[in-house]
């Protein structure tokens, strides 16, 4: 297919505006499919005062500039703010900033400017229907996301109302200007206060050399963290450890660097200290709020690894012999999932020689695909940076589910070549038709989560067992496996508690000052065990009446079992490709 | 206090710095609302050099932190603020009156080669928050004993009597906190109790009773042998300090010529015609000085409800020592103390010596005291009692345990996680250094123990904390 005519059939739009993952999720992505979008240095200029952008509105209600000079009239200023119920101040500090406005945004043009290098290429409606690509629910997707959504219910929530603050955990994140940027709860802007007092106190501790880490109430753990120009801050009434609360905070911080990359976030506040973020991460609040819920409810995060879905490892190896058959110049990981699990992962050998993928970014990007239905819609094309891997560079992602409608096996292919979507795109047309040749589409169907009665121990309830670097040589994609949560915890609270049960073994025993072997713990509903030694992690739940002795004689047992089965749990020898870098880096051609 | 690490950084020596009070100060916002008076906050403040501006900073900062909490619960605002080299306690005893106490987080100072300057290495996860916030609350208890409430002393005199009283208490009482040596039970802030078979404890009883009878003056009564509780008629809250204050304070300025060599010729305080050793701990040093001073510390007790003024007497023979309470308002002068040293001097002295003889025989039965394969600490929330075989001595000065810090450490964290849930529980950990330990909870009734087999599987010492919660607290149920 000749390159010209292609772009015929498709829109091709340079937003240069690193902030494409968001906009592609949500009202944007019908925004600038729109043909009446003229040119792409228009689109430029446009792309804060577009109707459904209410950038503009926020910009002149935006009430917090904290501008740090005098720390003790700061200090004042932020006892008023809680006190006088925010109104004079307020209303003072908008009228500041409005005046600011037009000098802003003139500076947010030479930002934008400045990032150029960003680009997006989205896939057209014409093309998907060429390809014939799950064009029924592509399309209803698509106008789904048409219309700029409604704002979750909880943006709106009154951040004054008792529910407000009844809620486990609240996440806010800020520059260092005290601008806020996002808030897991309630409006950023009925919020700006608040963070402003975050700023202030991080400000303050800084003024003395020193660091704010965390405030503790009987009620709550306020974590701090600063990271670059961002400062992220948790409030949290979980009763986590302080380091489970900094790892959260940066795993948000990372999905953001994912969707901006660190250098983009340290440029822009170089430029621009009281620049308003929000502007490039307009709706990325819910890959965010997505990202929350994952760790609180999902132990792969806790522990840094990998929850593989069971399979027979034949079936694994087939699967892994379809990717690796499927390559084109410049992919380096092909990734398959089922069920929000690895199904299973092939990386190029020569690019990332001796590096791996790590949990940490595997984490991240599944949020970002389990956080909008939009990438349900058929084919996407993503810069997508892996902050583990290098927090300053993109990879080009190319997601794509295998079943639609049912839409629970994913095709993620990323390449370092940000024009290769036609020849990635062309590897998944492959992929699949190897997979129809197999049927392998219905064994992955088949497979699923094991429960905890197949390891035949009786007082067992449920486990999590992590393995270290197994087998020797050869570094592996860190994993976890663990049977599925069943009675007495079936419902969402029993569930949440066992996690917390986990959580608070999980902190003592990797205590940064007091780490331990082996946690023993009989409470009244049930005895949990954590142990920790140099082959393995594992945290076992028993019926609170177990003896000493029969919880010894299950994890015996359970340790045969997971060994017995440690080919269907584990991807034990994660397969390679050999994609050798094109060097003219014009890839587009090679698709044909 | 600086301790020289035994590691060495290739020759040059380590140093390791202990947890030290930074500064400890107490202020009521109410007292300078409005800008520019900043200052009238400020009740208290230590160290006492600090530049005005910077007093009114961190007071400010404390402030903030308060208010800032307020936002998620408004009923429960910050206990402490973690930063990098230091941790800051906040404590509101009394309404609107702030107690903040800043202690210095632990830290390795590593010289540099080149004259540059030596790197300081924070150890901000050391410092236990129950444990500390538990001294500062101490702080206020012992303030309180002595000198009533804040808000008291302002209603009778100003912020000018306030802001004395607590300067002329905490200059001297901030020298006694010892913050390197805090542990455990510093969180209990339990009570010893002297144990006693029936007869002894009757005998003791009706001696009480006769002397409140005889004295009516006496209003309250406390009976300590080896500085351990046997009786006591105030409130549990009152005599847990006023217990705190006798152990580490009192007695041990009072060393006992009967405990620095048994053969301490008799004085020959004669009352009447009986010899005896009762003397005065508190108020006169000798009766028999014609320019004795009738004088005895003030404190107070029930301050929440009939808030008691009484003066504090204190009389000792040998090991025994009572403690009797008057309502200040009476004047005390010789001819009550001449009373008292000649009915309480001669019943006390005879009564610690039959004490002495019965803790003797008790020890002889129980048999010779072999070096035990564990060690523990028990506390019983109910009655506050509390004891520990961990703690050697405790002295005004430190209190020596014989275990490894670190394993003191696991106790608290342990400690913590039984806080949270209001269920019978048991936690055993391994530590790195392959030490046991072992918590259990039943009830309000608190039980840590340290295993000394570092070999010990789980089972084996789950056998050993059997046998000891068997002969040492045979009538109390843990969980298994």
């Amino acid at each position: 297919m000749d390159q010209s005519q292609e772009s015929g059939n498709m829109e091709e739009v340079r937003i240069c505006d690193p902030s494409i993952l968001p906009q592609c999720l949500d009202q944007t992505d019908v925004a600038y499919s729109d043909s009446d979008v003229p040119s792409e240095n228009h689109c430029v200029n446009e792309d804060h005062r577009t109707p459904s952008d209410p950038e503009g509105l926020l910009e002149s209600a935006d009430p917090t500039s904290v501008e740090i000079c005098q720390q003790q009239e700061l200090l004042r200023d932020m006892l008023k703010l809680q006190t006088d119920e925010d109104r004079s101040l307020c209303a003072g500090a908008s009228e500041t900033d409005s005046g600011k406005a037009s000098e802003d945004s003139a500076l947010a043009d030479s930002v934008h400017d400045d990032s150029g290098e960003f680009v997006v290429t989205m896939l057209a409606q014409g093309k998907m229907e060429e390809q014939g690509i799950g064009m029924e629910g592509a399309l209803s997707s698509l106008s789904e996301t048409g219309t700029p959504p409604g704002p979750p219910s909880h943006r709106n929530e009154d951040v004054t109302a008792e529910s407000w603050r009844q809620h486990r955990k609240h996440v806010f994140v800020l520059s260092e200007a005290g601008k806020p940027i996002y808030s897991r709860y309630g409006s950023e802007e009925a919020l700006s206060s608040t963070m402003g007092v975050m700023m202030a106190l991080v400000s303050f501790v800084q003024s003395g050399d020193n660091i704010i880490r965390s405030v503790y109430s009987d009620e709550h753990t306020v974590v701090f963290m600063q990271r670059g120009p961002l400062v992220l801050v948790s409030v949290s009434s979980s009763r986590q450890s302080e380091q489970q609360l900094r790892n959260e905070l940066l795993y948000v911080y990372n999905q953001i660097v994912s969707m901006l990359t660190q250098a983009s976030i340290t440029r822009i506040f170089e430029h621009k200290k009281n620049y308003d973020l929000r502007r490039l991460l307009a709706g990325s609040e819910k890959i965010l709020d997505g990202l929350l819920n994952l760790v609180d409810s999902d132990p792969s995060l806790l522990l840094s690894a990998v929850h593989c879905l069971p399979l027979a490892s034949s079936l694994r190896d087939s699967l892994s012999q379809i990717l690796q058959k499927a390559i084109t110049p410049n992919l380096v990981f092909s990734i398959l999932i089922a069920k929000n699990q690895l199904l299973t992962i092939v990386q190029e050998k020569m690019v990332i020689d001796d590096a791996r993928l790590e949990p940490a970014d595997l984490h991240l990007l599944l949020n970002l695909i389990g956080a909008s239905s939009a990438f349900q819609a058929g084919e996407i094309w993503t810069p997508i940076c892996l902050p583990s891997f290098n927090p300053d560079c993109y990879f080009y992602a190319y997601i794509s589910y295998l079943d639609p409608p049912e839409c629970t096996v994913c095709l993620v292919l990323l390449s370092t070549d940000k024009e290769a979507f036609y020849s990635v795109a062309e590897c998944k047309r492959r992929i699949e038709e190897a997979m129809q040749t197999q049927n392998a589409l219905s064994s992955i169907a088949k497979a699923h989560s094991y429960s905890v009665s197949q390891v035949g121990v009786s007082d067992l309830r449920h486990f999590m067992y992590k393995p270290f670097d197994v087998p020797d040589n050869h570094r592996q994609l860190t994993q976890f496996t663990s049977p599925e949560m069943e009675a007495p915890y079936n419902s969402e609270e029993e569930q949440m508690r066992l996690l917390d049960l986990y959580r608070d073994m999980h902190g003592r025993i990797h205590s940064t000052s007091r780490p331990l072997k082996l946690i023993y713990h009989v409470a009244e509903r049930e005895t949990l065990l954590a142990w920790v030694t140099s082959k393995f992690e594992l945290y076992t739940c028993f019926s609170p009446l177990v003896t000493k002795t029969s919880a010894i004689n299950a994890i015996t047992k359970l340790l045969r079992w997971i060994k017995k089965e440690e080919d269907r749990l584990f991807i034990r020898y994660p397969p390679k490709y050999s994609t050798t870098p094109n060097p003219s880096k014009s890839s587009k051609g090679d698709a044909h | 206090m600086l301790m020289i690490s035994p590691r060495m950084a290739s020759g040059m020596q380590e140093k390791q710095y202990t947890p030290s009070l930074l500064s400890f100060f107490i202020y009521n916002p109410k007292f300078g609302p409005r800008e520019g008076e900043e200052e009238k906050k400020i009740l208290f403040y230590h160290p006492i050099e600090i530049e005005k501006n910077e007093k009114i900073r961190n007071v400010g900062l404390c402030e903030a932190i308060v208010q800032f909490t307020r936002t998620f619960c408004p009923t429960k605002p910050a206990k402490s603020l973690h930063t990098q080299k230091n941790r800051q306690f906040f404590h509101e005893p009394e309404e609107n009156y702030w107690m903040v106490m800043v202690v210095r987080n632990p830290m390795v100072e590593k010289p540099n080669k080149d004259g540059k300057p030596p790197t300081v290495e924070y150890q901000e996860e050391e410092i236990i928050d129950s444990v500390y916030g538990s001294v500062l609350q101490q702080c206020y208890c012992m303030y309180k004993l002595f000198n009533g409430t804040f808000s008291r002393a302002f209603e009778a005199g100003g912020v000018e009597l306030l802001t004395q009283k607590l300067e002329k208490f905490f200059y001297r009482y901030l020298q006694t906190l010892h913050l390197q040596s805090c542990d455990l039970l510093d969180v209990f802030g339990g009570i010893s109790f002297f144990p006693l078979d029936k007869m002894t404890y009757l005998k003791i009883q009706s001696f009480v009773n006769r002397v409140e009878e005889s004295l009516s003056l006496v209003k309250y009564t406390a009976f300590l042998y080896n500085d351990q509780l046997i009786w006591s008629g105030l409130e549990q809250d009152d005599m847990r300090t006023l217990y705190k204050y006798l152990t580490t304070s009192l007695f041990p300025r009072h060393t006992e010529p009967e405990l620095a060599g048994k053969d301490s010729p008799l004085r020959p305080e004669v009352a009447g015609n009986l010899l005896h050793y009762g003397r005065f701990l508190t108020g006169p040093a000798n009766l028999k000085d014609p320019d004795a001073k009738f004088r005895f510390p003030r404190i107070f007790v029930n301050t929440e409800d009939s808030y008691e003024e009484l003066h504090l007497i204190v009389y000792k023979a040998m090991s025994a020592a009572v403690c009797f309470m008057v309502n200040a308002a009476v004047d005390l002068n010789r001819e009550f103390c001449e009373q008292l040293d000649s009915l309480v001097g001669p019943q006390l002295t005879l009564l610690a010596s039959d004490i002495c003889e019965q803790f003797n025989i008790n020890r002889r039965i129980s048999g010779p005291e072999k070096e035990p394969q564990f060690k523990f600490i028990y506390f019983n929330q109910m009655n506050l009692a509390e004891k520990s075989t961990i703690h050697m001595r405790k002295t005004s000065s430190v209190s020596l345990t014989s275990v490894h810090p670190d394993l003191m450490k696991i106790l608290g964290d342990i400690n913590c996680d039984f806080a949270r849930v209001d269920e019978d529980e048991e936690i055993i950990v391994k530590a790195m250094t392959d030490y046991w330990v072992v918590g259990k909870k039943s009830d309000q009734r608190e039980l840590y123990v340290i295993l000394n087999q570092k070999n010990a599987n789980l089972i084996e010492v789950n056998e050993e904390v059997k046998r000891l919660c068997a002969t040492q607290f045979n009538n109390i149920f843990f969980l298994d």
